[in-house]
């Protein structure tokens, strides 16, 4: 099991309905794309880090953790995003320009704020309760029950890539460049047959029970849709938004 | 090469996954029609992109000794078709955003754009032309993984160069720039994921003739591969 998956059950949010908690982070999400970046971003991450930490009571160190890979991401683009690369005379010219600073500045704010709604979401809502809301709808109900499938299957299957690296790794395989290709390759190929194998177990095991295509289960055990959750969310997002519209503009950066 | 989450501006998101709604809704169709006939073929789509996921999460060693993950677009594409890749390449892209926050909630329409659609049919496009020019298996593999690599980067990198277009150089400015930058990254790892799609398809082809009779890989009667 995915760490963020260990989380997103056992936080202080885990039983709140999922609506309440996409609604947060998709708002926040759309807020940190529309908002100016400074200092519109900063009051985002910051209030969703309080979401996540403060009221979901997640750990401060598993929400770094979570944001440390997409972090260096960012800066890695931003950084190409600041050099400029323009046809001269005498070829190409690159240089540092103003301009490209500044738009990497606030790309890299607005991402980050991103992330920090999007890392919210994930530690606080479980897959499979993320991807049921989907299958009300008629239009998505397929790929939705696709998704739960491939949810289902993936976690299997990492449990079995693990065992059998483990068994590589004590064998050496991975000891040279060349035994490290010829080991992954023989872990793809290894893979792919019992994934198919288990997909047939499983089909022969529904089919006993009567399977005609549908996978119906019993939704979790929450608390229903609160209005006034939502009401509270909606007031939230209208305030960061006023107050991020309002000292925008006013900041060091243009933008 | 995913997009991180709040990189695009809004309308490039939105665009973007614009572009790409056809392209699943097409594949989302198909499959639909296939689990009418065979609803059995649900749960090998599940297992599929589960296999997806997890060898994408792969660290694969690379010619310069830096470690990156395969796309694994090419080897899917053989394996699955591409109109299969493109609705199981969104969902492990859903994934691989939501577990491991590579790639994002509002920039999925874009790395579906470039890793579920254009990388698979290149990928594909490319293992079919090899074939029909009589090239081996093997050839024609390694062309699908690396060319299938190489198209989703390059996608990637006119998204980003239409998003911010260099202040100087403008749109091929900003192409040069991220194509650069990609390049030294990406060029040893498409050959690397080549080379190792070969050998997955040749230890596949030795010991697991049915299961690749059954993805429709090879005809159904035993033709020497």
């Amino acid at each position: 099991m995915y760490p963020v998956e260990r989380w997103a059950y056992a936080n202080r949010l885990g039983r709140r309905h999922p609506a309440e908690k996409l609604a947060l982070a998709g708002g926040m999400l759309l807020l940190s794309l529309t908002l100016p970046a400074y200092p519109g971003a900063m009051l985002i991450a910051g209030v969703m880090a309080v979401a996540a930490v403060g009221v979901a009571g997640i750990s401060p160190a598993a929400y770094l953790r979570m944001l440390r890979v997409p972090a260096g991401f960012v800066l890695a683009g931003a950084a190409a995003m600041a050099v400029s690369v323009a046809p001269g005379r005498d070829g190409w010219h690159v240089a540092l320009s103003p301009e490209g600073v500044a738009v990497a500045a606030s790309t890299a704010l607005r991402s980050l704020a991103a992330v920090c709604s999007m890392s919210f979401l994930a530690l606080t809502t479980p897959v499979a309760e993320l991807v049921g809301l989907a299958r009300r709808w008629p239009r998505l109900g397929t790929a939705a029950e696709v998704a739960l499938l491939v949810h289902r299957f993936l976690n299997v299957l990492a449990g079995t890539l693990t065992a059998m690296r483990v068994a590589q790794e004590s064998r050496l395989g991975y000891a040279s460049p060349r035994q490290a290709y010829r080991s992954l390759a023989a872990l793809a190929a290894c893979l792919l047959p019992r994934a198919l194998d288990r997909a047939h177990r499983l089909e022969r095991g529904l089919a006993a029970r009567g399977y005609q295509g549908g996978l119906p289960v019993l939704p979790s055990a929450r608390r229903p849709l609160s209005f006034a959750a939502l009401a509270g969310i909606l007031a939230l997002e209208l305030v960061v938004a006023a107050l991020g519209a309002c000292l925008g503009g006013r900041g060091a950066w243009p933008m | 090469m995913h997009i991180m989450e709040g990189f695009l501006p809004v309308s490039h998101a939105v665009g973007w996954s614009l572009a790409a709604a056809p392209f699943v809704a097409h594949s989302a169709g198909a499959i639909r029609r296939q689990m009418r006939e065979r609803p059995g073929s649900k749960l090998l789509m599940g297992a599929s992109g589960g296999f997806c996921f997890v060898l994408s999460a792969l660290k694969l060693p690379s010619v310069t000794g830096s470690c990156s993950h395969p796309t694994g677009t090419g080897l899917g594409a053989v394996l699955f078709g591409p109109p299969a890749m493109t609705l199981i390449g969104s969902i492990v892209l859903l994934f691989q955003a939501l577990l491991l926050a590579h790639g994002g909630l509002t920039t999925l329409g874009a790395n579906v754009f470039s890793m579920a659609i254009a990388g698979p049919w290149v990928a594909f496009a490319a293992y079919r032309l090899a074939r029909r020019a009589g090239a081996s298996p093997a050839v024609a593999i390694f062309l699908a993984a690396a060319l299938g690599d190489l198209a989703t980067y390059v996608t990637t990198s006119v998204q980003l160069a239409l998003a911010f277009p260099d202040p100087a150089g403008g749109f091929e400015g900003a192409v040069v720039k991220f194509m650069t930058v990609f390049a030294l990254t990406q060029v040893p790892l498409a050959v690397s994921e080549g080379l190792l799609s070969v050998l997955v398809m040749n230890a596949l082809a030795a010991h697991n003739r049915p299961e690749l009779q059954e993805l429709g890989v090879f005809p159904k009667e035993g033709v020497a591969g």
